[in-house]
């Protein structure tokens, strides 16, 4: 019996052992992980999209791949032709919805896909392992791998912009992330997101004819807010209860229904 | 006996094993040379992409552990359950288990991005993620079957001969077992389950999305984990006088094997057939591609016919069962069946593709088919594992059903948790 004791007793204190021992490596984990970028919670950013507007004319998708440095065969913003109203080609612009509820979050084993306190759902590409469950777990396909290294040139640039980001590695998982870099920047030197250029997402201040508004939803002064005041607007797949930040307002009323 | 046909023969003439060891190894290192392709371009090789992102790999990892699920059943019914006869026949699930979880992390390494961060998963946590869960329960689980193996290394007379006190230490494990046989129950059930939530908690692809594929995972994986391992006992004693079964005990477990899968059948039916009322945007269009399109195959004839209905035949009737070659096509055409149904289930989420337009939630249709790269170094992956089964059987004695009455005549060879008795 007493031998029996002991066996169980150092099995314990074995398990124990490496009980500590991964608590120990994931105290350390969390040194490893440098600062990321982290925002503020006094702003809920948000995008407001007139389809009403949008030409389709893909320069958002444009300016988007020069300032974020995406390859071609990747698009952070998609434009797709989604009908007609009376015989005028209607348009959806997709940039990442920025869920509130985000799939790829609650998915992401690593804590890779994370939300910044003002909303933004945000990539920690130094984290990511590549395993792709984000990509089959977003809804709107919002999200994109890279199969292979971007190499050379960016064939938007200097065109459409310069790179603002540093490119992704080969393996990992990337995504819109509303142009954080932009919004940090800009409102470190007492900018406005939404109103002033410099700090406001490219695919916004790219769209010729106004279709795209940002801003901050805190504000009930913003123009997103006054814009989701007066019109009816709605947003994709709010049957999944993602609740997207991306807010449509359509090309005719009825659609919002 | 070997030495004197080698004296009679050219000695060019290989034998049958020899062979057999031969086509693995040449399989194998075909594999490390794809593997190799796959870390040196990247997974631009695959035929995967943003639509299809899980394919061939994953169906070969989700099937290496659901075939591993012998090990957590037999070690159950040993030391919890107190069927002690079964001890040798845990001895072999045992080591196929600890041959499918590292086939599994071999594949996963393949699959993943960054291989060279497979250790992020284990350092940083989102306790939210079922594939978090999942990784712990490979890792810890792995180490459980490292320990449960521990013994048979240690009885191996080589090792007994050139490092005793190794093959002592390694040995002492076995007093571990009770408890490990606990361990490995709940990690087991909680990860081959999750395996399947992993697909069920995904809202966006409504052909997985519900509670049912965890408990189909687990109940597929408790039919064709044993299946396998009454299948490669079976076919080992035929095959080399390396290997002793006691076929009683193997003709029992087939039995088990065979109501085990009346149950996945029965799930299996209620399943499938409450998603055929009322049409359902994406999974509608996901079960048209199991029962009439492209997978429609795999379902009806691989999974359903052969891998669930003829294997129950054979294996409830007694005097088929007892038809040794009857029983393992049986056995084996269960094992076939359970690696479709991972096959199919993986593809029919990523096949449809849904909408997110408001006016038009709807669906289309999407293709995969492996590159010949995800094939050779699947292959060679597959072919890891029968080696190491083979040399488990050749140098390790790992199907010995002598072996149980060895046992019984030491004290503590057969330790039991109390509620056995």
């Amino acid at each position: 019996m007493g031998t029996k004791t002991f066996k169980r007793r150092s099995f314990l204190k074995t398990a124990g052992i490496g009980v500590v021992a991964v608590a120990g490596l994931r105290m350390n984990g969390r040194a490893f992980s440098g600062p990321a970028p982290q925002g503020d919670s006094s702003h809920q950013w948000a995008m407001v999209i007139d389809q009403a507007k949008c030409t389709g004319c893909g320069y958002c998708t444009l300016a988007c791949r020069a300032h974020n440095d995406v390859p071609q065969s990747i698009s952070w913003n998609r434009v797709i032709h989604a009908g007609k109203v009376k015989d005028k080609d209607v348009f959806l612009a997709r940039p990442c919805m920025q869920c509130e509820h985000a799939p790829c979050v609650e998915v992401c084993p690593v804590g890779a896909s994370y939300y910044r306190p003002d909303g933004i759902v945000m990539m920690d590409y130094g984290k990511c392992i590549g395993c792709r469950y984000c990509l089959v777990a977003c809804p709107y396909g919002g999200r994109a791998f890279n199969w292979e290294e971007f190499t050379g040139p960016n064939p938007a640039v200097p065109t459409w912009g310069q790179p603002e980001v540093p490119r992704r590695p080969r393996g990992v998982v990337e995504k819109c992330s509303f142009c954080y870099q932009r919004i940090d920047r800009g409102l470190a030197i007492g900018l406005k997101p939404g109103v002033d250029e410099e700090a406001t997402p490219a695919c916004v201040v790219a769209c010729p004819v106004g279709a795209r508004k940002f801003g901050d939803l805190n504000d009930p002064e913003s123009e997103v807010s006054k814009l989701l005041a007066d019109h009816s607007y709605y947003r994709l797949r709010e049957d999944l209860g993602t609740g997207p930040r991306v807010y449509y307002l359509p090309a005719r009323e009825e659609v919002s229904g | 006996m070997i030495a004197k046909h080698a004296l009679k023969r050219p000695a060019f003439r290989l034998t049958r094993l020899q062979l057999w060891l031969f086509l693995l190894a040449t399989l194998v290192v075909a594999g490390v040379i794809a593997g190799s392709v796959v870390f040196a371009r990247g997974l631009v090789v695959t035929n995967l992409n943003d639509l299809v992102p899980w394919g061939l790999w994953i169906t070969i990892d989700l099937s290496s552990i659901a075939l591993s699920a012998g090990a957590f059943l037999l070690c159950a019914a040993v030391y919890l359950l107190g069927l002690k006869q079964y001890q040798p026949v845990a001895r072999t699930a045992t080591f196929i288990g600890l041959i499918g979880y590292s086939m599994a992390v071999l594949c996963l390494l393949l699959d993943i991005g960054r291989p060279d961060r497979f250790w992020h998963a284990l350092v940083y946590w989102n306790t939210h993620s079922v594939l978090w869960e999942v990784t712990m329960c490979v890792t810890l689980y792995f180490a459980v079957l490292a320990l449960e193996t521990a013994p048979i290394l240690g009885q191996a007379a080589w090792m007994q001969r050139r490092l005793p006190r190794m093959a002592g230490l390694l040995g002492k494990a076995h007093t571990l077992a009770p408890y490990l046989a606990v361990v490995g129950l709940g990690l087991s059930l909680l990860h081959q389950s999750s395996l399947g939530a992993t697909y069920g908690v995904l809202k966006a692809r409504p052909i997985w999305y519900r509670p049912d594929l965890s408990v189909l995972f687990i109940v597929s994986a408790m039919a064709a984990g044993p299946a396998l391992t009454v299948l490669a006992s079976t076919l080992s004693a035929r095959l080399t006088r390396r290997a002793h079964v006691d076929d009683r005990l193997l003709e029992r477990l087939s039995f088990f094997i065979g109501w085990v899968l009346v149950g996945y059948l029965y799930f299996r039916f209620w399943d499938a057939f409450a998603m055929t009322y009322t049409y359902e945007p994406g999974r509608t269009e996901g079960l048209n591609l199991i029962t009439q399109g492209p997978l429609s195959f795999n379902f009806w004839i691989v999974e359903i016919l052969l891998g669930a209905v003829i294997p129950i035949v054979i294996l409830l009737n007694a005097r088929l069962r007892r038809n040794p070659l009857l029983r393992m096509l049986a056995l084996a055409l269960v094992v076939a069946g359970v690696v479709a149904y991972r096959w199919d289930t993986n593809l029919a989420g990523q096949m449809v593709v849904m909408s997110y337009l408001p006016q038009d939630i709807s669906a289309r249709y999407t293709t995969y088919f492996p590159s010949l790269i995800e094939f050779v170094s699947g292959a060679g992956i597959v072919a890891y594992g029968l080696l190491a089964f083979t040399l488990g059987v050749r140098f390790l004695n790992v199907v010995d059903h002598r072996r149980a009455q060895h046992h019984e005549a030491q004290p503590e060879a057969e330790p039991t948790l109390a509620l056995s008795n």
